[in-house]
């Protein structure tokens, strides 16, 4: 029993080590990541390249008043906002808000900076309400070096470092924006950026399910523990004495 | 029983390939899900005749089992969960899907393929080989940045199963990184 315990334990010493050595750590890819799609290729890319797509998406205003939360993704993916009840203001009509996600050819000149990634321009039929944010989650191509945050401008420019948050998957990087515009990954144009894939973190429901299998573990295990020893407690007493 | 190994072995690893060919034709992106959950199914089909005891899926201790499995997602999903960010989780087909998937895989490597080895060759091999069958399979959908990472998760359910002869922990701990990721 102590062999099974102590080699199980060195297994997971060992996948904690690999986990962590490549991030997000666990990560199964359901779906394979697809090459990525440029709207103005890199020449490498250029053959075989697909143009990236919009995403639309509307969310209505529920009963008391505040718009629903929800995710608005690019028909291929490589763009995301996400939000939380009552980050666009609600209409007075009460009618649904409707979002836009779309790459865009044209954009101000990044002085500075390495675009990674499309630029893609956010529009809402609502304001976003005063002190809420949305989270703009996008792709990067996996035979690229990877981008270290997420950059926004609005109207004629200039673009503007947002920072990053991490993301949901390998080849995403995330950011909470405050404002809606225009945004693209990269990295400053004289750092040297090598390492791809490497900004990720995990999805939404992620720290949920960690806190909750972790409680249940805890709470109860260790009940379970004491029942068992109980049970074995009472076969020992039950046995004849010899 | 080595022809039966090697077929088995082939057959999963086959099947996941299969699927991840599939999901990268242009005819079917779109269907994503419907895709992933074939390729779960089809996984589960490996398990046809035998016995659910066999596999490690009885119900005796259900609630260790359960418990079990949520130790393991604990302990898969914390390296991500320590370098957490926030972003979009899965759409509920896709979330389905990573569930039929999660538990084809688990079925496939660590049921079949497991008790196959464990019956030929012995727990040792068993542990091993199946790890090695479900790092093969990954090889074409992961970077090879990220196979350790997917071996070492292997080795971790593959452990578990051969300590507590039990796959329903596997099923859940696995289904539930998946949805978290």
């Amino acid at each position: 029993m102590r062999r099974r315990a102590a080699l199980l334990s060195l297994a997971a010493a060992a996948y904690a080590v690999a986990a962590w050595a490549a991030t997000p750590g666990f990560y199964d890819g359901i779906a394979p990541p697809q090459p990525y799609r440029w709207v103005s290729p890199p020449p490498q890319f250029k053959s075989s390249n697909q143009q990236p797509l919009t995403g639309h998406g509307s969310v209505r205003v529920a009963s008391n008043g505040s718009v629903d939360p929800g995710s608005i993704f690019t028909q291929d993916g490589q763009a995301a906002v996400s939000f939380v009840p009552g980050a666009f203001v609600a209409p007075a009509d009460r009618s649904p808000v409707t979002i836009d996600v779309k790459p865009v050819a044209e954009f101000p000149n990044p002085d500075g900076t390495h675009l990674s990634t499309n630029v893609y321009c956010v529009t809402s039929s609502s304001a976003l309400a005063p002190g809420k944010d949305v989270l703009v989650t996008l792709q990067f191509s996996d035979q690229l070096p990877a981008p270290s945050d997420v950059y926004e401008y609005q109207g004629d420019g200039p673009w503007q470092k947002i920072g990053s948050t991490g993301s949901a998957a390998p080849f995403y990087i995330a950011v909470r924006a405050t404002s809606l515009g225009c945004f693209a990954a990269g990295f400053p144009a004289n750092s040297r950026q090598t390492a791809q894939g490497a900004r990720v973190g995990g999805g939404q429901a992620l720290p949920i399910i960690v806190a909750l299998a972790i409680l249940l573990v805890v709470l109860a295990g260790v009940p379970l523990a004491v029942m068992r020893r109980r049970a074995a407690a009472a076969e020992e007493g039950d046995e004849p004495h010899r | 029983m080595p022809v039966r190994v090697a077929g088995l072995v082939v057959l999963a690893v086959s099947l996941e390939w299969s699927r991840v060919l599939a999901l990268r034709a242009p005819g079917l992106q779109g269907l994503q899900a419907v895709t992933l959950l074939a390729g779960g199914a089809a996984l589960c089909l490996l398990a046809v005749g035998r016995r659910p005891e066999e596999l490690g899926l009885g119900r005796s201790h259900l609630g260790e089992r359960l418990l079990g499995g949520a130790a393991l997602a604990a302990v898969l999903l914390l390296p991500a969960a320590a370098r957490w960010g926030g972003g979009p989780g899965l759409t509920p087909e896709l979330g389905v899907a990573a569930v039929a998937v999660s538990v084809g895989e688990e079925v496939a490597f660590r049921g079949v393929l497991f008790a196959a080895i464990d019956q030929a060759y012995g727990p040792a091999a068993a542990v091993l080989g199946s790890t090695a069958a479900w790092t093969l399979a990954h090889a074409l959908s992961h970077p090879a940045a990220f196979l350790p990472a997917v071996a070492g998760a292997g080795l971790l359910l593959a452990a578990w199963r051969w300590a507590t002869r039990d796959l329903v922990g596997p099923v859940i701990g696995h289904a539930l990184a998946d949805l978290a990721l």
